[in-house]
């Protein structure tokens, strides 16, 4: 698994490619656990458009990263999601969990402090 | 009939996957469903690491029935008895707050799989996992 992140003025968009198994799901924690501070504002955006495959291990910090947001009043999405990764989300109702966007793009634009609450 | 045995640990995840992903492939399995197929059985193995070998260690075995339309997976370990059918699903509709952050790792078996069995034979458990080759809930 791989990331890379990009601080935009209302949000933080991080890029993630590869595989999220039980090996590399300590990895993705530690890819999102710097932008889960009470002390940052701003929606938290994941690029999937590279990410391959997901294991219920992924999920489970996707859940946690989730409930820590929320408790800040703030937004956790996906976004460009293969169809592997779009089903699991889809059965494991993660959608009641988190924002799904088909693009960055709308995510961010849904995400922007002028925009309507979906 | 082709199988592969490896110790029951993290590290024999990636050869265990090699070995089911290519059989998955042989029978012209398209790359979303040898996806599928890894996901159930990587969330499988994982269970039996968990709770089978608790704090024990022993081999798991998979076995490749000889099937040529469907892939028909055995896997067998000696551990403790455990039945990954009775671990309950988690309510995915609650409310997030109060939503419990594990435990999907069965219903993704079963939802990837056409069938799943289990049953103790002896000092072992055996799972075995049916794939078609289309997903289940896209009506094949």
């Amino acid at each position: 698994m791989d990331y890379s992140v990009q601080q935009l003025p209302d949000a933080t968009l991080i890029d993630i490619k590869g595989r999220i198994d039980h090996k590399s799901a300590k990895d993705f924690e530690e890819a999102l656990k710097s932008h889960l501070g009470e002390d940052q504002t701003g929606a938290l955006v994941l690029d999937l458009e590279e990410l391959e495959y997901m294991t219920s291990a992924g999920l489970r910090v996707l859940m946690i990263a989730a409930k820590t947001l929320a408790g800040q009043q703030r937004k956790l999405a996906v976004a460009a999601l293969q169809p592997l990764i779009a089903e699991i989300f889809k059965i494991s109702r993660f959608d009641l969990v988190l924002k799904i966007y088909p693009t960055v793009e709308e995510a961010l634009q849904a995400l922007s402090p002028g925009a309507e609450e979906g | 009939m082709l199988q592969i045995q490896r110790p029951a640990e993290k590290k024999s995840l990636d050869e265990l996957l090699h070995f089911v992903s290519a059989r998955a492939a042989d029978r012209g399995f398209s790359p979303n469903r040898v996806r599928e197929v890894e996901l159930a059985v990587e969330e499988s193995l994982v269970n039996i690491l968990t709770y089978a070998y608790p704090q024990s260690s022993g081999d798991v075995q998979i076995r490749c029935e000889n099937d040529e339309e469907r892939l028909v997976l055995a896997i067998q370990d000696h551990g403790v008895p455990f039945d990954p059918l009775s671990l309950p699903v988690p309510d995915m509709l609650a409310e997030l707050a109060s939503r419990q952050v594990g435990g999907l790792g069965v219903f993704f078996v079963r939802t990837m799989t056409d069938l799943v069995e289990y049953r103790r034979e002896g000092d072992c458990n055996v799972l075995t996992l049916t794939f078609g080759r289309t997903t289940p809930a896209a009506g094949g």
